[in-house]
């Protein structure tokens, strides 16, 4: 038989709180130990502890990190979606089940292996039968596609770092999964690992934590925030590192974190931080940027700097939560009433996670607005490769801040919001500093920031602040720009789509088209993002939400003559972007039969 | 020499005013803003060392018209807690001077009050309470008695809440009411409210002349001057002011001390209260709104509470202060956390 190695997806079925997760990552992290190029997403309920979780592994040579369109190998531990798992299933496709399940596999197309995981597992420790029996199906997996026992070991010990009774339960329950594996059943099957030149640095991360270290080397000062999925972990990695990486030389700390009372009062603090001279953050979802929203127009109209995170979850209202979606785009851009204009940093790795974590603050306190960073379940929760966090590459950028009497006198007739540079970006003082102090306020004011409704004064606000938002496009992360020498498709995305375009763009080729890909980094989008689509007579702008929410940005501030070559392809269900999906809309789109 | 008068860090009480009051002539809030400018004045805080923070109504205008010397935020409606919050977090050093209304405090703004007082925030908060919405006109708000009646319109049929009575049952460190007619009591009471460490509640009765001051509304100047429950005379000692330089009473007295080292004498009037005695504060509050009267005074005081700051461990120097090497840690650490990742 000829075997497929590196090259197959395995779609684990369990209820949510059994300790699957645990079991999944071993899985994950042992083919990522042996150099296998490898995705996992996990597909979770809004939960605490028994509905459906599907853990989704996508092993691939050529570097796919999208979920694939098929299970090559299912897993069946979950008596609630037993029917249903299998009825989806292509023919071929090889089931491993938990036999003390007492289901019927009734699938004569499909090779399955049974084995009583619960009954064995009990053997080893009946109270906990029910989070180890997981583990029966690691060793089936690792016996099956003959996953090196030393990567599962090193995986395992990690996984449950220092609980040694826990290593030793798990590691028997796995031996035992591989060696009934290996008496019992009929092999081999069509799929293996295979081991591959792993670069030495590389390591799993999820983006959340990648952000929140990001944060903590970005001198954040102080983190407020409100407890919700997906954007909590990023909030309890900043808590969990900083002791480590931020105490000041009397052991005090220099972040406060504070857990808010909502996230109006999650925002109200971050601008409160800025306008006292800290780098104040906040992250939260996309529920708890509708509640900011009426800060987030005080930080713009008052120019006052501050950083929110939105790792967004399936939208509207309370959504499906645990999902990802790129539905809060045209949202930050435009949060709150009246006329406004948010940056928006969009990573689409987990090193620019990092990156833009420390950067975000830079960008807040140089513009003096709230600056979001853009991401989401997908990327925010999910374990993604990394060779390794890259230092700061530049020195902190505190913006246009007065600290003394002699800077502000350097100024001809100062004054808080008045354009001195002709950039749009006013200087400021501190309070504390006792230099030439003003009242905040969101009421309209002029450019010394006393109170205004004058008609010519509030004109000339809004318009310096739009030039001000507008110079900040080329300051902002560059596209990543790939351009086939044949400009004929482009495809402009951003985001975790990252991870799916490579395989989208494979599938696009192969039906003979020639497609160049930009990846949109920020908002307002920066003018190579105009070039490119200058240059390319079919562009689609391919997203994760429903309404093409980049397109409606794009339509409305490219020039007219452009507007024509643009297409949207938008489609969301709460899944991470599969390439066959998004490949076949555009496809479609385009008129193009395969 | 000139006859002008300097506090006690060589200012004059002009470094201590605002801009002129858009206020209707005779409202309560610009008499507090006068014991404010004084309060600080007579302190001698520096005006820098100052923050005025505010929501959203006519009291919360008032920060433009005292302390113009100081930086101050006029926030969002009900929101004023936490932009204080942050700013403290990052400058703890700043004193906190916050105006609030009864519809910025009492509805909009409950949560945001209650969850300050929870944190114990360095902060004095100021609520001026005239019992309606006067920027948009005269609307009731929570804190109107129950049958408030206005000139036109419905009769309030609610029960009011009482933002003391709150405060007091959320812990809150240091809890009074006055009138805005009353000026040595809210002088004394600032004063110490300033002195304070830990959040201050000072519950203002201000009527609003336009809307509110039929001599039927609880909340008007007529009202509060014929119902006025005082607690004690009240006569605070800065300190810089050496005690024994001070009049002793003729009669009954308690002193309680400051975080900052001043006193605030409590002289017994019929009843001796005592303010750190939660249950009988409360009662006092209740007796007098069960007599449809006001009860004036330090109501509740405990300095044995932990700032918010205090609780987080913070560093020394304030966080705004903070050098870029205190605030970014260095590419060795980076090494090692990416060498711990990898498992080395």
């Amino acid at each position: 038989m000829e075997r497929i190695c590196n090259d197959f997806t395995i779609n684990i079925a369990t209820a949510n709180g059994t300790g699957s997760q645990s079991a999944n990552l071993i899985v994950l992290n042992s083919m990522f130990q042996m150099g296998v190029p490898v995705s996992g997403k996990n597909l979770f309920p809004s939960n605490i502890s028994g509905l459906p979780t599907w853990f989704i592994i996508r092993a691939s040579d050529r570097g796919y990190q999208a979920p694939g369109d098929k299970a090559h190998i299912q897993v069946l531990m979950n008596k609630d979606t037993w029917h249903k798992d299998l009825a989806l299933i292509e023919p071929g496709t090889i089931v491993i089940y938990n036999e003390d399940a007492k289901l019927p596999v009734d699938r004569d197309d499909c090779p399955s292996y049974g084995m009583p995981m619960t009954k064995m597992a009990r053997g080893i420790n009946p109270k906990l039968a029910r989070l180890m029996c997981n583990m029966y199906y690691v060793g089936a997996l690792a016996h099956l596609l003959e996953i090196d026992a030393t990567a599962i070991d090193e995986s395992l010990k990690n996984q449950f770092k220092g609980k040694e009774k826990a290593i030793e339960l798990n590691q028997r329950a796995i031996s035992e999964g591989r060696a009934y594996a290996a008496e019992n059943w009929e092999g081999p099957i069509p799929y293996c690992v295979e081991a591959r030149d792993k670069n030495p640095d590389t390591f799993l991360v999820e983006g959340n934590e990648a952000v929140a270290l990001g944060s903590i080397f970005g001198g954040v000062n102080m983190l407020s925030w409100y407890p919700i999925t997906p954007s909590s972990s990023l909030a309890e990695s900043i808590i969990d590192w900083l002791p480590k990486l931020r105490e000041g030389d009397d052991g005090g700390a220099t972040c406060a974190v504070i857990q808010a009372e909502d996230e109006l009062a999650a925002a109200g603090m971050v601008i409160g931080a800025g306008w006292a001279g800290g780098r104040g953050m906040t992250c939260t979802s996309g529920p708890g940027i509708s509640l900011m929203s009426e800060f987030i127009g005080l930080a713009y109209f008052a120019e006052v700097p501050g950083v929110i995170w939105d790792v967004n979850r399936v939208g509207p209202s309370t959504g499906l939560p645990t999902r990802t979606q790129q539905g809060d785009l045209s949202m930050l851009y435009e949060a709150s009433h009246g006329d406004t204009q948010h940056i928006v940093l969009i990573p689409g790795t987990v090193d620019e996670c990092f990156e833009y974590g420390w950067k975000v603050f830079d960008y807040a306190e140089r513009f003096q607005t709230i600056v979001f960073g853009f991401s989401d379940l997908d990327l925010g929760m999910n374990n993604w490769s990394t060779a390794g966090f890259q230092y700061p590459d530049s020195p902190m950028d505190r913006g246009k801040v007065l600290r003394t009497q002699e800077e502000v006198e350097a100024i001809v007739n100062y004054g808080r919001y008045r354009d001195v540079d002709g950039d749009g970006i006013p200087y400021r003082t501190l309070p504390g500093s006792g230099l030439d102090p003003i009242l905040y306020r969101g009421t309209g004011h002029d450019e010394d920031g006393i109170y205004s409704e004058d008609p010519d004064v509030y004109y000339a606000t809004i318009t310096r602040l739009r030039k001000k938002i507008d110079g900040a496009r080329d300051l902002l992360p560059v596209p990543i720009i790939r351009e086939e020498e044949e400009q004929q498709i482009g495809i402009v995305y951003y985001g975790s789509m990252e991870n799916s375009i490579t395989e989208i763009d494979d599938m696009l080729e192969s039906t003979g088209l020639s497609v160049s890909t930009c990846r949109v980094r920020a908002l307002p989008y920066h003018s190579e993002v105009e070039g490119f689509i200058e240059r390319h007579d079919k562009v689609i702008i391919l997203e994760i939400n429903r309404d093409g929410q980049l397109y409606g940005i794009l339509r409305k501030e490219l020039p007219v003559h452009l507007l024509s070559r643009l297409h949207s392809v938008a489609y969301t269900d709460g899944i991470p972007p599969r390439a066959r999906v998004y490949a076949d809309k555009i496809l479609e789109t385009l008129e193009v039969t395969v | 020499m000139s006859n002008i008068k300097l506090n006690v860090i060589d200012l004059e009480k002009s470094e201590y005013t605002g801009g002129k009051s858009s206020l209707c002539p005779g409202c309560g809030h610009d008499q507090i803003s006068n014991v404010i400018i004084q309060a600080a004045w007579e302190n001698g805080i520096p005006p820098e060392g100052i923050a005025k923070m505010s929501g959203i109504g006519c009291s919360s205008k008032t920060p433009a018209y005292f302390l113009g010397k100081s930086h101050g935020f006029n926030t969002v409606h009900g929101r004023m807690p936490s932009v204080t919050t942050g700013a403290s977090m990052v400058n703890k050093s700043l004193a906190f001077i916050a105006v609030s209304g009864d519809g910025d405090t009492a509805s909009i703004g409950i949560g945001q009050f209650v969850h300050a007082i929870r944190r114990n925030l360095d902060m004095v908060y100021i609520i001026e309470n005239n019992g309606v919405y006067g920027l948009t006109k005269g609307q009731y708000s929570a804190t109107v008695e129950k049958g408030s009646k206005k000139k036109k319109g419905t009769t309030n049929v609610q029960p009011p809440i009482d933002l003391c009575a709150m405060a007091i049952n959320l812990g809150c460190s240091f809890v009074a009411r006055s009138f805005s007619g009353s000026k040595k009591q809210l002088t004394s009471l600032i004063r110490a409210a300033m002195g304070h460490r830990g959040m201050a509640v000072i519950d203002i009765i201000s009527p609003c002349v336009t809307f509110a001051n039929n001599d039927e509304s609880y909340k008007s100047y007529n009202y509060v001057k014929e119902n006025d429950e005082v607690l004690h005379m009240l006569d605070y000692i800065p300190h810089f002011t050496p005690l024994e330089e001070v009049d002793i009473p003729e009669g009954e007295y308690d002193d309680i001390e400051m975080f900052d080292g001043s006193t605030l004498r409590l002289e017994t009037l019929d009843e001796n209260h005592d303010p750190s005695d939660a249950v009988s504060a409360l009662s006092a509050i209740h007796k007098a709104e069960g007599e449809n009267k006001h009860v004036t005074g330090l109501l509740y005081y405990d300095d044995s509470m932990e700032t918010a700051d205090e609780g987080l461990g913070l560093t020394e120097t304030p966080l705004s202060a903070l050098s870029e090497s205190e605030m970014r840690p260095s590419e060795a650490e980076l090494a090692s956390i990416n060498a711990a990742f990898r498992g080395a």
